[in-house]
């Protein structure tokens, strides 16, 4: 099989199905993330000191070690130390282990932007919320999160890019995500071997996503310019 | 202050289990008995070598047995979804005499120890070199196929590089960690790691490498006429050596695997396989 015309379906089949576990692992990501990475900037800002301690010795170990390195640990540490594989050597459970690898590494990136806009927000903002009688709670869903949503979206929106890259890491611990299958006619896939364009043809469906997540952000940010401040 | 000597402290016990590991291990490889004997280890043993061990009773109470391949054509290679290849198919055949499935999962060839000591995977069975360095990492079953690592070169030079003593002033590039990165420092041959064999191949075709050396199972299906690599060809051949397959270090399956080999060379399904495939040329006699 030689010509381009001819690889191009099988290969662009190979890459959609690559492309859906790279979504699956950017969306899982998020929906984990997000929650746990503001349960973990309140931690970090908690007044019970022992608390924010743990807390951000923990940022500290995820965010001072490569995202790969944990991949290897998390999938591989508990079979290797303990005799007991947690995930099954299975796709499925190569998908859960780097989920879980990516929402620990990306909640403690996230709780860090989460921090800055908490704490970005004026203090009068709070004892406004005092004067007008509303309880802690209302006061920081009601006027802390409101604006701290909107201070962080662009620092998110980088992060978030950044994610959609940093799912070809899981390729590590053989997610077969997007690069994985570009790099498979390389060595020889489905009757075609030495195939070079595959690998790079895969940095369109990043440009692709990427462009997308940016003007996305993009509408977002206008949306939520309601207040000028 | 403290808490610098408590993380040194954390660090030194992470250490030491990650030795006691290693420990354990370099025990079991000398023990490759059958299972009556493991399970009397097994009760002073700790947890980790139990399950290492006693491997039969885990595959088939999983019901299942996991392999771990790589996309590597004519030993495990996937059409219409499926894995077939020579390896494939008799790692399934061997499933079923084990009276379980046979799950293919595709892994980073890098990490094939990793993955046979985590317990991700079960065996490793994919046209795998038994050099010194993956028979004391792991338990083998005997050799099944003969192998070569051979030297390729683009089509237009190949007369001039006819035997290793010419090879010398050529750049190599091999997969890192292979038997054909073993044989460039066996000649002394200037070398570059790469990821793959395939990714020695394209350094090759693309001119950043002069030469690569690989399988000879591999480079006869990959390189040459009427394949991706039409540019390219293979000259010498560097040594010879055997393809096994590879389990946990004193697991009870690689005894079950040299019998299985022993029962498919009798009935004859090994031949009949290998010459679906076409390596029945480089079938072991005997």
């Amino acid at each position: 099989m030689d010509g381009f015309f001819q690889q191009f379906p099988i290969v662009f089949h190979a890459l959609n199905v690559g492309f859906l576990q790279t979504l699956k692992l950017f969306a899982v990501t998020l929906l984990g993330a997000i929650p746990l990475g503001l349960i973990i900037s309140f931690g970090s800002m908690s007044k019970f000191k022992p608390l924010s301690m743990v807390v951000r010795f923990i940022v500290w170990i995820v965010r001072g070690t490569p995202l790969m390195l944990q991949l290897l640990i998390i999938f591989y540490f508990p079979g290797l130390v303990f005799g007991q594989q947690l995930w099954g050597g299975g796709e499925g459970g190569r998908f859960f282990a780097s989920a879980i690898a990516f929402i620990i590494n990306y909640a403690c990136y996230f709780s860090e932007i989460f921090r800055g806009g908490i704490q970005g927000v004026p203090h009068g903002q709070q004892e406004a919320g005092q004067v007008l009688g509303l309880s802690k709670s209302q006061i920081f869903f009601k006027i802390t999160l409101l604006q701290m949503i909107k201070r962080i979206v662009p620092p998110m929106a980088n992060e978030i890019i950044t994610l959609v890259k940093d799912t070809s890491l899981a390729r590590i611990i053989a997610l077969q995500e997007v690069i994985w299958a570009g790099q498979a006619f390389l060595k020889g896939s489905e009757g075609i071997s030495g195939a070079i364009w595959p690998l790079f043809f895969t940095g369109v469906y990043y440009l692709a996503f990427s462009g997308i997540l940016t003007l996305l952000f993009g509408w977002v940010e206008k949306k939520l310019s309601y207040f000028k401040a | 202050m403290k808490k610098i000597i408590a993380l040194l402290m954390a660090l030194l016990m992470v250490g030491a289990v990650l030795a006691a590991c290693g420990k354990t291990e370099e025990k079991k490889s000398d023990d490759k008995t059958a299972a009556t004997e493991a399970v009397a280890t097994a009760d002073s043993a700790t947890a980790d070598s139990v399950a290492s061990v006693a491997d039969l009773e885990k595959v088939q109470k999983a019901g299942k047995l996991i392999v771990g391949i790589t996309d590597f054509k004519p030993m495990d290679y996937q059409e219409n979804g499926k894995w077939i290849g020579f390896d494939a198919d008799m790692a399934t055949k061997f499933a079923e005499s084990l009276g379980v499935t046979v799950e293919f999962v595709e892994i980073d060839w890098d990490n094939k120890v990793l993955e046979l000591n985590g317990g991700s995977v079960d065996c490793v069975w994919n046209g795998m070199t038994l050099t010194p360095e993956v028979t004391s990492a792991m338990s083998c079953s005997n050799a099944y196929l003969n192998n070569a690592q051979v030297v390729v070169v683009k089509k237009d030079v190949a007369d001039k590089y006819g035997d290793a003593e010419s090879c010398k002033t050529l750049s190599f590039a091999v997969e890192s960690g292979s038997a054909g990165q073993e044989q460039a420092q066996t000649y002394g041959f200037k070398f570059t790691e790469v990821k793959d064999q395939a990714t020695a191949l394209m350094e090759v075709s693309s001119g950043t490498c002069d030469a690569a050396i690989i399988d000879s199972l591999m480079a006869s299906a990959m390189v040459g006429e009427g394949t991706g690599y039409e540019q390219l060809t293979y000259t010498v051949a560097l040594n010879s050596e055997e393809y096994g397959v590879g389990f946990r270090q004193g697991s009870d399956l690689t005894a079950k695997c040299n019998e299985f080999f022993a029962t498919a060379k009798a009935d004859g399904t090994l031949k009949a396989t290998a010459e679906q495939y076409k390596v029945q040329t480089a079938l072991i006699d005997g």
